[in-house]
């Protein structure tokens, strides 16, 4: 498929003024140096030549290890209060692509759950214990947890299971109703999407 | 060493297999280096053989002579480390925010390793080795790229070269040059592993070993000849001096060193043989993680392949109708 180089850690990709540093590269002096193992990537932008050419490293398995600052993620509601709901984030993207060896905590507080009406938001009526959530990574956090938010359309509950355990599915952005069962409702925040998300990895957890 | 309470234990003192008294007209034969002083062994290293951890490596010198068979204790030692490293994972929930990878290192020989059993608990040589381990391992990881994560590198030692020679009970002359040829080992194992596992690393770590060895009859430092990768059981007690470095070829740096003995006016030769041997390693090295990579580059895109298929198989699964 992808005919590009493999660069090995410490190889050198090119000057510096004429290269940008990408993913899995690090500047030494004047010039860039692969710091992982894989395939080379150079995206050159439109012809100007004023502006360098970002050169990125792809790692064979998984493009992130960790997540960062706008990192869509996946994870499963572990804990709520009044104030925050805790999540275990399972698996980085937004289909899941990235599987986490180990899940990783995180927060979605009070007023990161939606973008309007955030005061009148109750983290209990919008998170239930093992619903499946979508989130994107706003900070680091403390030593203890991500700090995570669902304030966005494409963001909130994707799977959720009722209390006779069958599966629910999204009627509208904020309700969920049980699939076969009595068709009781329940309220939740969920996706605004009409289509449901494939979500492979989180099923087998 | 402390008593080891939570096993049932070898009895003290060491459980030697039996050494067997050579016949009576053969006549044991010290292994001599054939090689020149700046050649090294030849090594096996590959990645990627522990699927469950994030990376693994497994390193190997093996006996470079087939071994003559009138003798039931082998003639030449050989070494074979395994390394695996399990990262980045989150710290543990009272652990202070770390802006930084928290990186630790542990070596063990396995209790089977050598000649003389070893226990089950680190002992110091082990725990000492680690530290060396970290310190070149330290110099090469790129930190701040995975914040508030640790990240172990677990290093089992499954053979370990002898001191000395020991076959048909000769004594072994010692030296302690043994344990500079494993650190050596492990840090090319564990840099391989580290690069299987993804971690951003300024560059390709290799181990290198060089030893002052005394011409012996001659006497005088001016007779002295420093060699490359001593093997302990050619060398048996010859070596006055040892030197073990961690060497990164691209920026030309040194990690981690570890002299041993006194080379008197010779310590800058010892020092440049053994990065010369780090040099030689990296060549290695450098193949192993590529073929490496290479393969695992191939296996996602069987899955991909793969997976592409089978989605078409599917049929479409029932549309749910949105009324909000």
């Amino acid at each position: 498929m992808s005919s590009n180089a493999i660069a090995l850690p410490g190889q050198d990709l090119g000057g510096e003024p004429s290269n940008t540093v990408g993913a899995g590269t690090h500047i030494y002096g004047d010039h860039l140096f692969a710091s992982i193992a894989g395939p080379v990537h150079t995206t050159t932008p439109n012809p100007p030549s004023k502006t360098p050419s970002i050169v990125s490293i792809t790692r064979p398995t998984a493009a992130l290890l960790l997540p960062e600052v706008g990192t869509t993620v996946l994870g499963r509601v572990t804990r709520t209060n009044a104030r925050q709901a805790n999540f275990a984030i399972l698996a980085l993207g937004s289909t899941g692509d990235v599987v986490l060896a180990e899940p990783l905590p995180a927060i979605i507080r009070q007023q990161d759950i939606r973008l309007t009406e955030i005061d009148k938001v109750t983290v209990a009526g919008s998170f239930r214990v093992g619903d499946v959530v979508r989130a994107v990574v706003i900070s680091l956090g403390d030593e203890r947890a991500y700090f995570a938010s669902t304030a966005r359309d494409e963001l909130g509950v994707v799977m959720a299971v009722s209390e006779g355990g069958n599966r629910m599915v999204p009627i509208s952005w904020r309700e969920f109703e049980e699939v076969g069962g009595r068709g009781r409702k329940r309220r939740g925040r969920s996706l605004r999407l009409f289509e449901c998300a494939r979500v492979k990895a989180i099923q087998q957890c | 060493m402390q008593t080891d309470r939570r096993r049932l234990n070898a009895p003290p003192g060491g459980t030697t297999p039996p050494v067997f008294a050579a016949p009576p007209d053969t006549k044991l034969h010290r292994p001599t280096r054939t090689r020149k002083p700046d050649e090294h062994r030849k090594l096996f290293l590959r990645t990627g053989i522990v699927p469950s951890a994030s990376g693994s490596a497994y390193y190997e010198i093996p006996p470079q002579e087939p071994q003559p068979t009138a003798l039931l204790v082998p003639q030449r030692s050989s070494l074979k480390i395994t390394c695996t490293v399990h990262g980045p994972r989150p710290l543990p929930r009272n652990a202070a925010f770390s802006p930084n990878l928290l990186l630790s290192a542990h070596v063990k020989f396995a209790p089977f390793a050598t000649q003389n059993r070893r226990g089950y608990v680190r002992d110091a040589s082990e725990r000492d080795l680690g530290a060396h381990l970290e310190t070149a391992l330290r110099g090469v990881v790129i930190g701040e790229r995975f914040p508030k994560s640790g990240c172990e590198v677990v290093l089992t030692i499954l053979e370990g070269e002898e001191d000395g020679w020991g076959a048909g009970g000769a004594e072994i002359k010692g030296g302690g040059g043994g344990i500079m040829t494993v650190l050596a080992g492990c840090i090319t194992a564990a840099s391989a592993a580290l690069v299987d596992a993804g971690i951003d690393c300024v560059d390709l770590i290799s181990g290198g070993v060089a030893a002052v060895k005394d011409a012996g009859k001659h006497g005088g430092q001016e007779d002295a000849v420093v060699v490359l990768d001593p093997a302990p059981s050619e060398h048996d007690g010859e070596i006055t001096a040892a030197c073990v470095v961690g060497y990164l070829q691209s920026r030309d740096e040194v990690t981690e060193m570890w002299m041993k003995g006194d080379a008197g006016a010779q310590v800058q030769t010892l020092i440049d043989e053994a990065v010369k041997a780090a040099s030689l390693v990296r060549a290695v090295l450098a193949e192993a993680v590529k073929d490496g990579v290479q393969a695992k580059i191939d296996e996602a895109e069987d899955d991909a392949a793969m997976t592409g298929s089978a989605k078409e198989g599917k049929g479409k699964s029932k549309e749910v109708v949105m009324t909000g």
